[in-house]
């Protein structure tokens, strides 16, 4: 805050202040890709070690083979496990799709009080620690006799995709040219028949990604499935009683499928979303 | 007009209905018995499980422990964090791209995942103990797993991309030419970044900072993978608490402590993203 006095100083002896430049780039540079790094690391470290024939976890594997694939799809827990997580993870975020785009349109068209309430209410699952979650479920679902059952996964689920559907549905809802809806009313459609014919064909890209994103968030959960799946057992469920429990090398093979899963619906989603945007801004009245 | 759009438009609020149904059953109202489990008891109000909760030094150590370990993961996240999206912003847009894919793939794959692999990187004869113990630089494997440091490393990892993202995205709306001006007007570069660019991202790197602690004091995986029971956190009380030596009252009052703390949080959280959007 005392510019005057430094104006004496104003060239500055600049070879060296380039230099110290430099340094400083340098260093950012070198910590940058250390911190890159140590992010990868976990995900780079997995997949060549599902591959390892020893039963050691032992990084690089010293040779190569499909034994603990093998054994993961042999055996017949896991094999339930898998299902179960698709089965949940599909209607799960199914319904989160469809009840949540609903809302997302709700919110984004009507006109009534109290909008921003129920949005934050919506989306409060995403801020709120899933362990709490967990606990307000476990309590409700005893009071109602349905702990341990699958309808009660299935509702703690659900809500868990909502807040990325909503936030999704909601941007794409925004960006939507609410004029097209308005002359597809004008000329006589029900506004079921303009979410069918107009909405619905041009937003699908949105669509698409939000629920691929309440899929993963199903398909990955962990917490309040631990908490209320009672005897049910998903894939993330098993994995984690088995790492408390003891390191078994056939984990590894499912941590690999949980990346694979994950990382390939999620590039979908962001390439669909991408595709989406460009779409609405090329095309503003198709359909 | 209105009438028109009145007749012919999509209904606005009823379409909100079937989620507000469902949320205020299977969430809300949940959220509100546990508070009232906690406050409670057969005759009237009680403050009695709160003051367990305080007066128990098991209990208050776990506490403690939770918020000193979300504090240290929060630092740690600053330090690591800032200088990569400081450094992605000034990447070409190629490599940007690969760099930020390097963020983002990991901020997808599962935090059950992510965790596990620490086992594997961090173990006694994990790679990070062989390299240390082959370059001679240690003589005995460092015990990475199983106490603090495991839980704060593993928890560090998952939550990164959460500071780094917001935080570079940030960073792009500060004004280049601010930093040029500063120069022109005979900063040195150190100084321009110290009294101009640090400035400006200040409320993302605290709003980042806010977000990466409020995650942490809810962590359960990461502690029960990498604490080895060592190191237990709230959460990983709140599990015991429920589902092995059942005391639900209590188990609502911490539920309802860490809810209540989680929301101050965001509120702030709130108010510094808020300030950041408005400058």
């Amino acid at each position: 805050m005392t510019p005057t006095p430094n104006r004496a100083r104003l060239p500055a002896p600049r070879p060296a202040s380039a230099a110290w430049g430099r340094l400083n780039d340098a260093a950012i540079t070198g910590i940058s890709i250390a911190v890159l790094v140590f992010l990868c690391l976990p995900v780079l470290i997995v997949i060549p070690m599902s591959f390892s024939s020893a039963s050691s976890l032992r990084f690089p594997p010293e040779s190569l083979s499909l034994r603990w694939y093998a054994e993961v799809f042999g055996d017949e827990r896991w094999m339930l496990a898998i299902r179960t997580s698709l089965v949940l993870a599909a209607l799960s975020s199914t319904f989160a799709l469809v009840l949540g785009s609903l809302a997302a349109y709700g919110i984004t068209r009507g006109r009534f009080r109290g909008k921003q309430v129920l949005q934050s209410n919506f989306i409060s699952p995403l801020i709120i620690p899933s362990v709490v979650v967990a606990v307000a479920l476990y309590f409700a679902l005893a009071r109602v006799g349905l702990l341990g059952s699958f309808t009660g996964l299935l509702v703690g689920h659900t809500l868990l995709g909502v807040p990325y559907v909503l936030l999704i549905m909601t941007v794409a809802i925004r960006s939507f040219d609410i004029r097209i809806e308005q002359v597809a009313f004008t000329l006589g459609a029900s506004w079921f028949t303009m979410f069918r014919r107009v909405l619905i064909p041009n937003l699908l890209p949105s669509i698409t990604a939000a629920w691929i994103f309440a899929f993963v968030t199903s398909f990955d959960e962990v917490v309040v499935t631990t908490f209320i799946a009672g005897t049910h057992e998903t894939v993330p469920k098993r994995m984690f009683n088995d790492l408390v429990l003891q390191v078994n090398p056939s984990i590894t093979a499912i941590a690999a499928l949980l990346i694979f899963v994950s990382v390939t619906l999620m590039a979908l989603s962001a390439w669909l979303a991408r595709r989406g945007r460009n779409r609405l801004q090329r095309f503003p009245a198709q359909a | 007009m209105s009438v028109a759009s009145r007749k012919h438009g999509a209904p606005g609020f009823l379409l909100v209905v079937p989620l507000l149904a469902i949320m205020a059953l299977g969430f809300n109202l949940p959220l509100v018995m546990m508070l009232g489990k906690s406050l409670f008891n057969g005759s009237g109000i009680t403050f009695d499980y709160f003051g367990q909760l305080f007066e128990v030094p098991a209990y208050l150590r776990v506490l403690g422990n939770t918020f000193r370990i979300a504090l240290i993961t929060a630092l740690c996240c600053v330090v690591l964090g800032y200088p990569l999206a400081y450094w992605l912003r000034r990447l070409s847009a190629g490599w940007q791209f690969v760099a930020l894919a390097a963020v983002v793939i990991p901020f997808w794959v599962s935090i059950l995942v992510r965790t596990y692999a620490w086992i594997v990187v961090l173990g006694n004869a994990g790679i990070v103990n062989r390299t240390l113990l082959g370059l001679g630089w240690i003589d005995r494997p460092v015990a990475f797993l199983y106490n603090e440091l495991g839980v704060v490393i593993g928890t560090i990892n998952v939550l990164l991309p959460f500071l780094v993202l917001p935080l570079f995205a940030a960073m792009l709306k500060i004004d280049p030419q601010l930093i040029r001006a500063a120069e022109t007007l005979g900063a040195s570069s150190w100084k321009a970044f110290w009294r101009v660019f640090f400035p400006l991202s200040l409320p993302a790197l605290a709003a980042g900072a806010i977000l990466v602690f409020i995650l942490t004091l809810g962590f359960l995986i990461t502690p029960a993978i990498l604490g080895g029971g060592r190191v237990p956190m709230i959460a990983n009380m709140l599990d015991l608490l429920v589902n092995q030596q059942p005391d639900w009252e209590l188990a609502s009052a911490i539920s309802t402590v860490l809810l209540g703390a989680t929301l101050v949080l965001f509120v702030m959280y709130l108010r510094l993203t808020a300030q950041k959007d408005e400058a």
